[in-house]
């Protein structure tokens, strides 16, 4: 008997079907042997397939979402699956059968339908009760990024007193510059009639 | 960006409070975020509630934010602000999922 386990979200929803590793002591309800998945999305042809697709599917999804939110050009080929922007509401899904002869499948989406995508991944990801190759979020933000948030406020704190500081001085001294100064005058002309 | 005359420089530990908030709000209104997004995939059909939602967004702008300020005026601005709601909308509704946190985290430093 095989478990079934399904993550829904709105107008999405997706079922795993598979079975527990029972040589790993695994309760029941688990699922770590996956058979099948279908991913169902309202008013669209069921999408369904094997575990070696459910992975490269949900990578795809993910790479594709980061594209459109980080203003590249979104898009996302690969042998499985390709995912392209009509325009910023609407996106293109071509997915690909690993069947010879049998026909790509297109989907047009909008941004809702995407996000309820999206978080059925992200319910999958999450279940204690699934085992799969988890599809990772990055935890590691770069240290550049991060001196950048943290750092630029103490930067700016650092060097613009000094810099306001001289360019006060500048200016003050600058003004000098027109004060008339006799002694100098009186100095030239002596030069000029040596009598 | 806001309309204020202190300059208060924000802590890390008060960002990471703010996205926490963010994160919690958005699953809760994650109906309504879905339905303004889906109102603009088809605007014609909808375009009611984008058109509320886009009105309300200016006026918050207008009466929080100082509107003297370019990347305000951009915000304010009908041709430009569409793909930065959009884009806002669907950073939103990515993050609903108990990683949310982590991901708007990336997300904000993408943007």
């Amino acid at each position: 008997m095989q478990n079934k386990l399904s993550f829904h979200q709105s107008s999405a929803s997706l079922e795993i079907i598979g079975l527990p590793d029972y040589s790993n002591n695994e309760n029941n309800d688990q699922i770590s042997i996956i058979s099948q998945w279908k991913l169902a999305i309202v008013d669209k042809p069921l999408i369904e397939g094997k575990i070696e697709h459910l992975g490269p599917i949900m990578d795809a999804f993910y790479v594709y979402s980061n594209l459109l939110i980080k203003n590249e050009i979104p898009i996302y080929q690969s042998k499985l699956i390709d995912i392209k922007a009509d325009n910023l509401h609407m996106h293109n899904i071509v997915l690909k059968s690993s069947k010879p002869n049998v026909k790509p499948l297109v989907l047009k989406i909008g941004n809702s339908l995407l996000s309820d995508t999206i978080n059925c991944f992200d319910q999958l990801n999450e279940s204690p009760k699934v085992r799969i190759k988890k599809t990772d979020i990055p935890s590691d933000i770069s240290k550049k990024l991060r001196f950048g948030l943290i750092k630029k406020v103490n930067f700016f704190n650092f060097f613009i007193p000094p810099f306001i500081a001289i360019c006060s001085l500048i200016l003050f001294s600058s003004s000098f510059i027109y004060f008339y100064s006799p002694v100098e005058n009186i100095e030239k002309k002596e030069f000029i009639n040596p009598e | 960006m806001r309309k204020s005359y202190v300059t208060n420089n924000i802590k890390l530990k008060e960002f990471d409070a703010l996205i926490r908030i963010t994160v919690e709000m958005s699953k809760y209104l994650y109906p309504y975020i879905r339905e303004i997004l889906k109102s603009k995939e088809d605007i014609e059909e909808n375009s009611v509630i984008w058109n509320d939602f886009n009105k309300r967004f200016i006026e918050l702008i207008k009466e929080r934010f100082n509107i003297d300020s370019m990347r305000v005026k951009k915000l304010l601005n009908q041709a430009e602000n569409d793909e930065i709601i959009i884009k806002s909308l669907l950073i939103l509704s990515f993050c609903i999922s108990n990683q949310g946190y982590q991901k708007l985290k990336n997300f904000l430093y993408i943007f």
